[in-house]
């Protein structure tokens, strides 16, 4: 997939670039929105990260931009601001979806993934990986075509691990993940010990691989090999 | 004591003494009067008892006169005269009367005598008696009047500094509306007026600006907090590391995702403040804590937490984000703080919401327990989550309570005090 990201923080756009770029897409970044317009003048993304806070000019405009030109992009705004008014505006103007800073990569990512779903023409709506299959409507869990019973968070955890396959995603983002801003549980790291060991017996009592890996304590990956 | 009874009280007591020691004056002086005025009366007695007898009588008065003349034959006269109060009998009357004589001694038909005139002073005492009273009564009366038109004027002029007390206490820095100007007629008031609308206006743009402060510090902070975590994101996923690396990456992982919801709740704290959550709805609050029990059940079973719940059905109307982080930091407060096997209780009515749970820590100190950063060092939130509670209740006008009762701390959320 091709992406790009607008963001005035080099630090921030070259680890989201390699981040995203080790999951084999390709990246191209954009300091301003006066780069992000030349750029968007000459090539096509499947989606683009959007900062608001720019120096040089109000991203709603870009996003006005892209909807008068009936772009089909997905946007994801990213911005330290974490206002509601700011959510509907950006959302109104056709923004897919708003990620308030600081975020997670794998976040990040899951969400990309998420919106590239939405987009695509058929709305492919099954995750498939080797025996596990995802219904995404239907919220439900299948191993070798046999249902697999998951609460609403472990399927949830589940579904990020798989956005994100190959990668260590760390206790903090997983937690971040499941309880989003409002709880004030997100230190409950214990917690996703007990999903994680939850998810990974019932998968493999219903016959599948063991893809959760333990990393040094700090996280789990799921791995793809 | 408040200031009109005591400008009363001060006031009573000088106008009372120095009426009574007016009148004590008033009634000696008249008393000297009516001695002098009775004196001059004996003189004329005296001055008729001599005349009448040129032609060879002794006078005497008649019966209704309270007058007695009494004629002592003597040797020789001397030539003095006495005056002095004295008691006599009233033939008349039957009784004692208070009255003045005269003594004196003079010649009458060329015969020496001491003659004593004695009158009564009956008369004119009660005479002075009533003019006492027709002089007192109205000055009482006038004291009184002035007494009571000095209560209600009093009160009336300080109407308006009542009134300044009132809009003092109900001045509220939280909220949007200004400091209220009173009208003043009084000049001293309204100085003290103006001097209170120029001190809230600084508190409140002072107030303004330390908010303003706080939510840009708190924004400017979250992109270098960005950073921090997508860079741990990418070195997560180096293959090198080792265990001990791992664990310093998982405390930077703590750490900085401590941060990031101390900086969230403090901009929380901010919003709320600024009343930014304003639009109200319906919400079902029942159907609302259901939902937050199976939100949070899997939090509860891990540490075996048994939950009892005894709910109606309750329909509020408020901001719907505002009572999902309530409801939202009542849980997580209760499963925080709670311990292995513990328990927890919800009780919703019409009236009110009460959180309760089992724990660690003895009862807590309820005048602190709202306050920011009030927690103990071993536990693992921002100290933000019950400061955030209170100031919901706030701007919601509910009343929020906290009491250790039956080894259950106890949070009671009133929601019309």
């Amino acid at each position: 997939m091709k992406i790009l990201i607008v963001e005035d923080e080099a630090s921030l756009q070259s680890s989201i670039s390699e981040y995203l770029s080790g999951l084999g897409n390709n990246c191209s970044g954009a300091i301003s929105y006066t780069q992000a317009l030349e750029k968007l003048d000459l090539y096509h993304y499947d989606c683009i990260l959007l900062d608001l806070g720019l120096g040089d000019g109000e991203g709603l405009q870009l996003l006005s931009y892209l909807k008068r030109t009936n772009r089909a992009e997905g946007v994801i705004i990213i911005s330290a601001r974490n206002s509601l008014d700011d959510k509907l505006i950006g959302l109104g103007l056709g923004a897919d979806d708003y990620l308030t800073k600081p975020f997670h990569l794998s976040e990040l990512n899951a969400r990309i993934l998420a919106i590239i779903r939405r987009k695509s023409a058929h709305g492919e709506r099954q995750i498939v990986f080797r025996e596990i299959t995802i219904d995404l409507d239907a919220k439900e869990v299948k191993v070798n075509g046999q249902l697999v019973h998951m609460t609403r968070k472990e399927f949830d955890l589940l579904l990020y691990f798989i956005a994100n396959k190959g990668k260590v995603i760390s206790k903090s983002a997983a937690v971040e993940h499941i309880w989003g801003d409002d709880a004030d549980m997100a230190d409950s790291f214990d917690f996703i010990y007990t999903h994680i060991r939850n998810i990974r017996k019932k998968l493999t009592d219903a016959g599948s691989g063991d893809y959760f890996q333990s990393v040094y304590g700090v996280g789990y990956k799921f791995i793809n090999e | 004591m408040k200031l009109f009874s005591r400008y009363n009280r001060i006031l009573i007591l000088i106008s009372f003494t120095g009426l009574i020691l007016i009148g004590i004056l008033f009634y000696q002086m008249l008393i000297f009067y009516l001695n002098r005025q009775l004196d001059h009366d004996l003189v004329e007695e005296v001055t008729e008892v001599k005349e009448y007898s040129t032609g060879g009588k002794f006078y005497s008065p008649h019966e209704f006169e309270d007058l007695i003349v009494e004629y002592h034959p003597i040797k020789a006269t001397r030539s003095y005269a006495v005056y002095g109060d004295t008691l006599f009998y009233n033939p008349v009357k039957h009784h004692r009367e208070n009255a003045r004589f005269l003594r004196t001694e003079m010649n009458l038909n060329s015969k020496a005598y001491q003659i004593l005139v004695i009158a009564s002073k009956m008369e004119k005492q009660e005479q002075i008696k009533n003019i006492c009273l027709i002089i007192l009564l109205p000055v009482c009366l006038l004291l009184l009047v002035v007494l009571l038109v000095n209560r209600l004027l009093l009160r009336k002029i300080w109407n308006p500094f009542s009134q300044l007390l009132q809009n003092i206490t109900d001045f509220n820095i939280n909220q949007e509306k200004p400091y209220q100007p009173v009208e003043m007629p009084v000049a001293e008031f309204r100085q003290l007026n103006q001097v209170l609308v120029d001190l809230s206006g600084k508190i409140k743009s002072d107030y303004e600006e330390i908010k303003l402060f706080t939510e840009n510090a708190s924004h400017e902070m979250m992109t270098p907090l960005a950073i921090i975590n997508s860079r741990l994101d990418n070195m997560l996923q180096s293959n090198n590391l080792d265990t001990r690396e791992g664990e310093m990456l998982a405390e930077l992982y703590r750490a900085t995702s401590k941060l990031t919801r101390l900086n969230q709740s403090l901009l929380l704290l901010v919003k709320i403040d600024h009343n930014l959550l304003q639009d109200q709805h319906q919400i079902d609050l029942e159907a609302l804590v259901k939902e937050k029990v199976l939100y949070f059940q899997e939090l509860m079973q891990e540490r075996n937490i048994t939950i009892q719940t005894a709910l109606s059905p309750v329909v509020i109307h408020a901001n719907r984000q505002l009572i999902e982080i309530l409801i939202n930091n009542l849980f997580s407060n209760v499963i925080r703080h709670n311990y292995e096997n513990g328990r927890i209780e919800i009780d919703l009515d019409a009236q009110q919401i009460i959180f309760r749970n089992t724990g660690h820590n003895p009862a807590l100190d309820p005048g602190r327990i709202f306050d920011r950063f009030y927690k103990d060092s071993t536990s693992e939130g921002t100290g933000l989550g019950l400061a955030i509670l209170k100031q919901i209740c706030i701007r919601q006008h509910y009343a929020l309570s906290y009491a250790y009762l039956k080894g259950l701390h106890t949070f009671t959320i009133t929601f019309k005090p």
